[in-house]
């Protein structure tokens, strides 16, 4: 298995997750349906990896690989049973709220508010990170004219496409300029076009020198967008390097064959 | 505080611009709620006066003439000397509204005896009993005046005690039993399900689409997250409740069968004192009823789960007001800290006057005291990542 020495990892890290575990106990039923007879599960086993500033990392698995749980420890949304993750230098168990102020948070399926507006969503996800009056007019201002909700800016959210709805949720990520921006699966079950938008936003945000960690399962994605990888499968780490060494190791070999030969250990 | 106010602004604006929300905290109370009453009220008058001016078919089976000069009435069509059974048989099938059968041979004399008399009706027509006992009664009546002149006995004979009725309750006390009664049936009634459809909404709902997990992830913390969302909920309760007593005011002025003098004592109670003394303990009700919804709600994963563990609860809350309405239920020490009824006997003894200021301070104290419980309880299920997250 080839793992990042950690040791050697500058100590300027954006995102740092050390030893980290997510237990969930289980209850009879569970044992039964996941023929086990352990009353607990691991669905993160101390797992290690750092993100650095500016770059784009991906973290890859097979469903129920403990990616989505990861991001929801890094986003603060849970908390590990062991290990530490410290993000832009604040714990996430002792600081949450901090951490939150210096993230965005994307997951593909929409998360809006049906009955109000795109403007009034994004101001109020302004006003709960304190974005200033004047930031904020100029900040919604260039979102809504990158992205093109101007068009749509009165409409209640109800009544709009997945795809203008997509818009919206990046406009409400992005509205207090977050250093750190996590995306899980982004560009799940959305068509082509709503798709490229994702692509060129994280772009954007390795441009604007922000640290991306976005969790997938579609290959061509992390080849085109990411600098450094982790693959992770039943909770743990599995393999961890930059996508180059990544590309190396595949030499003649698809990415996606060499993502399975990892994932299945062959 | 800045953030909660944030919270409640944007939970508000959300709130009021749901259909069910707006419908169950708004419409209902205070539109459908005086329409219902009143068309109640109007339904009952105009059946009433329906039955009283209907002309009944009343058989009549060997009457005596003096019988049958006093039920003569235009509004009542007699059938003289039909026969028995096939009479009686008219009455069970409707086609007849009464019968009277007389014995053919009568053992009352001029001075003493009994007429038996057999009345055959229907007790499902409650007017026709009614109308036919009055007359009955005319007869006895006639009967023992006519008996008491020939004994020569005075008329007072059978009445040794005549007692003059005093009521000194005043017609506010009189109103504090009745419409203090059903009063906080009706906006305790509302203002829990006003509360409850913001708190499906406000955890489960935005549970099950996914909003709740964005809006973790912003710099606020669980707790002012949880407290802005339970203060709409209980604002909304509280909104609810309102719209009840105005909607119920409202219908009472505009209805012409309520007697001016209960109508002024209605007036003179929505005075700024009362109203205080009734939102001081609606809104620790409404944060109680927000707790526990937020609490119950939040444990569910659909908005068809919620439905299904709230509404029962309904039921919950009409049984202590249910109670407060059965005679000699009245507050005391007791029942000063059994919530929901406390403010129903309250608001009884606050229409009439007769509230003791101890019993009402320990009354919303307690309410106080539940909603601090409920909010405990509901932070406890808010810390829970299984709770929150899908």
């Amino acid at each position: 298995m080839l793992e990042r020495n950690f040791s050697l990892i500058p100590i300027c890290i954006m995102i740092k997750l050390e030893q980290v575990s997510k237990i969930y106990s289980l209850s009879k039923k569970q044992q039964q349906e996941q023929q086990t007879n352990s009353n607990s599960i691991a669905a993160v086993d101390r797992l290690s990896f750092g993100c650095q500033p500016g770059r784009i990392f991906s973290l890859l698995g097979p469903n129920g690989a403990g990616k989505t749980t990861t991001l929801r420890m890094i986003a603060t949304l849970l908390q590990p049973s062991s290990g530490s993750i410290v993000v832009d230098g604040f714990d996430t168990q002792t600081q949450g709220q901090e951490v939150r102020r210096s993230i965005g948070f994307l997951t593909g399926s929409t998360h809006l508010y049906e009955r109000l507006t795109p403007e009034e969503i994004v101001k109020y996800f302004a006003d709960l990170h304190q974005v200033a009056p004047a930031d904020f007019n100029r900040r919604k201002d260039e979102l809504f004219t990158q992205l093109g909700i101007n068009s749509f800016r009165k409409k209640r959210i109800g009544q709009l496409s997945t795809g203008m709805k997509q818009k919206v949720s990046i406009a409400r990520t992005m509205i207090h300029n977050p250093s750190v921006v996590i995306f899980d699966e982004p560009t799940s079950g959305l068509d082509v076009i709503t798709a490229a938008n994702i692509i060129n936003l994280i772009r954007t945000c390795k441009e604007e020198g922000k640290t991306v960690i976005f969790s997938s399962h579609i290959m061509s994605e992390v080849d085109l967008l990411c600098d450094e990888l982790a693959i992770i499968h039943k909770g743990q780490l599995v393999y961890s390097d930059t996508m180059e060494a990544f590309r190396n190791l595949s030499s003649g070999k698809s990415l996606t064959e060499t993502f399975i030969n990892i994932v299945t250990g062959q | 505080m800045n953030l909660i106010l944030t919270i409640i602004r944007k939970e508000l604006l959300d709130s009021l611009r749901d259909r069910k929300t707006l419908m169950s905290a708004i419409v209902i109370p205070a539109i459908a709620m005086p329409l219902l009453m009143l068309g109640i009220i109007a339904l009952q008058k105009g059946l009433n006066d329906k039955e009283k001016n209907k002309t009944l078919k009343v058989a009549l089976v060997n009457a005596p003439a003096d019988f049958k000069k006093i039920i003569a009435d235009p509004k009542i069509t007699l059938i003289q000397n039909a026969a028995l059974t096939a009479a009686k048989d008219s009455v069970a099938s409707e086609s007849f509204d009464a019968l009277l059968a007389f014995p053919a041979q009568s053992t009352a004399t001029d001075t003493s005896g009994q007429v038996a008399l057999d009345f055959y009706f229907k007790s499902t027509n409650v007017m026709v009993s009614d109308r036919m006992k009055e007359k009955i009664s005319l007869y006895k009546e006639a009967l023992l005046a006519d008996r008491f002149q020939k004994l020569q006995l005075p008329k007072d004979l059978l009445q040794p005690v005549k007692v003059n009725n005093q009521d000194l309750a005043s017609t506010k006390e009189q109103l504090g039993v009745y419409l203090g009664g059903f009063l906080p049936y009706f906006f305790l009634l509302f203002c829990f399900i006003g509360c409850m459809y913001p708190a499906i909404d406000l955890f489960t709902g935005e549970k099950e689409r996914g909003t709740l997990e964005t809006l973790l992830t912003v710099p606020a913390s669980r707790l002012q997250i949880l407290i802005g969302k339970m203060a709409t909920i209980a604002l909304v309760g509280v909104v609810a409740a309102c719209m009840t007593l105005g909607g119920m005011f409202v219908a009472m002025r505009v209805s012409t069968e309520i007697p001016a003098e209960v109508l002024k004592t209605v007036s003179d109670l929505l005075s700024i004192k009362f109203v205080l003394m009734l939102f001081a303990m609606l809104f620790p009700l409404s944060i109680f009823f927000a707790g526990i919804l937020s609490a119950i709600t939040m444990r569910a994963s659909t908005f068809k789960e919620a439905q299904s563990y709230v509404t029962p609860l309904t039921f919950v809350i009409i049984v202590p007001a249910m109670i407060a309405l059965m005679p000699g239920i009245k507050l005391s020490w007791a029942t000063t800290w059994i919530p929901i009824l406390n403010i129903s006997l309250a608001t009884k003894e606050i229409v009439a006057g007769t509230i003791i200021p101890l019993q009402y301070v320990a009354i919303v104290l307690s309410l106080i005291l539940f909603a601090f419980l409920a909010l405990l309880i509901s932070v406890r299920q808010f810390s829970k990542e299984g709770n929150i997250l899908k």
